[in-house]
């Protein structure tokens, strides 16, 4: 797991960048913004950690410039107190979390803990549920046979599985799955629930979707 | 040389016949309950002197009508290819519902699909407990698919890329047997029974 720290005072710097790699990262240290974009142009990063005002460029610029570029990696922005206006600019500019100083360095762990944790919980290659294998390569649905499912059905079930313990309903889905798309409504999710119940019966899998048109769904088991 | 069926030509042509009338009968009574035909298309065959003679030797039986008729099941052949799933499964409740027809051997490779990726539905019929005729239903796209599975196996030169060749028609079997499935589902919701 790889950092990009860019933090301008040397001594806040060093001893983040120590406490960081004593945590088993590996991390690579900036000291202004355009050494900071050097880096994020030359190496991938898991993570990006950006203090707000830096010489040369600021925080700021060099998160709309990494996000001009398509690069999603996630971004954490280090802010003063009083600059609240900072805050809502970075995240409107793209940044996924803040943390404003002075803060305490298990804060500071614990947020880089939970923004690289989610990537490598996403990119799990297989997903399990019953009798059922979804590989996230191949977007191949197993059981007795095997099934190759479109983009939407894999996200459809994807989704099932990893939110296996409660019942979703059409609207979280149409927001979580589709991302509210024009042209997305209640019967779009019927119907893919519908694919996705032929399906899982083509693999011959003992696995079903429970709910009804518009309602909420949820995987079961049903006992042959 | 005799026929290796001697005087039992006629009959098998007669049970051809009634199977294949039956396939028709079906196809007649549901594309006007439901405006659509459940066929593509239907073949049927009497299995040639040659070929029949040839499937003796290779299953070590001898030459005789006897084997052609009861050790060997088909004598009489007959493959539906239907647009939809469904289709497939009725077209199957028909032949076996006939009367006079038992069902003594049956594989259903669309539900539990071979693991190459071949999907179709395979029955074997005893008529009036004499004939045998073996039936093969499948869809279009598993009719293709096997169409291309059966011209590899018996091409010779494949550049060396026989398991590359043999996966990627694998990968083209699930994704025909995912876009059946798509389709019966469309068609069930025009349809109003989902």
């Amino acid at each position: 797991m790889k950092i990009l720290l860019a933090e301008d005072t040397q001594d806040l710097n060093r001893v983040l960048t120590v406490a960081l790699e004593h945590t088993g990262y590996e991390v690579d240290s900036a000291f202004d913004g355009e050494e900071a974009l050097d880096l994020i142009m030359k190496n991938g990063y898991d993570l990006l950690i950006l203090d707000i005002m830096m010489p040369k460029k600021d925080g700021l610029e060099v998160l709309q410039e990494v996000r001009r570029l398509n690069n999603i990696t996630p971004v954490l922005m280090l802010t003063a107190k009083a600059e609240i206006d900072d805050r809502v600019a970075g995240l409107d500019a793209g940044a996924d979390d803040y943390l404003t100083k002075p803060f305490a360095m298990k804060e500071l762990l614990a947020r880089v803990r939970a923004m690289t944790r989610r990537r490598t919980e996403y990119s799990t290659k297989e997903l399990h549920f019953g009798d059922l294998t979804l590989n996230a390569d191949s977007f191949e649905l197993s059981s007795e046979n095997a099934i190759r499912l479109s983009v939407k059905e894999f996200e459809l079930l994807q989704t099932l599985i990893l939110q296996k313990d409660r019942e979703l309903d059409t609207s979280w889905l149409l927001e979580h799955v589709w991302q509210n798309a024009t042209g997305a409504m209640d019967d779009t999710v019927w119907l893919y629930i519908s694919y996705l119940q032929g399906k899982l019966k083509a693999v011959s899998s003992g696995v079903r979707i429970a709910g009804s048109r518009g309602g909420k769904f949820r995987l079961i088991e049903q006992k042959e | 040389m005799e026929s290796i069926y001697a005087d039992r030509l006629p009959a098998l042509k007669a049970v051809l016949d009634r199977l294949l009338d039956r396939v028709e009968q079906v196809r007649r009574e549901l594309r006007s309950a439901t405006g659509m035909d459940p066929v593509e298309h239907c073949l049927g065959r009497i299995k040639s002197e040659e070929s029949m003679r040839e499937k003796c030797r290779r299953k070590g039986l001898p030459e005789t009508t006897e084997s052609a008729l009861t050790q060997i099941h088909d004598a009489v052949g007959i493959r539906v290819v239907t647009s939809f799933i469904d289709d497939v499964y009725r077209i199957r409740d028909a032949l076996a519902g006939m009367e006079g027809i038992r069902v003594v051997e049956e594989k259903d490779y669309i539900r539990h699909a071979k693991p190459n990726g071949y999907r179709s539905y395979h029955m074997v019929l005893l008529v009036d407990e004499q004939i045998y005729a073996e039936i093969q239903l499948r869809t279009i796209s598993q009719d293709t698919w096997a169409a291309l599975e059966h011209h590899m196996r018996y091409k010779k030169t494949l550049n060396g890329n026989t398991a590359l060749i043999a996966q990627e028609l694998k990968r083209c079997a699930d994704e025909l047997a995912s876009t059946d499935v798509s389709m019966q589902t469309i068609r069930d919701m025009i349809m109003g029974q989902s």
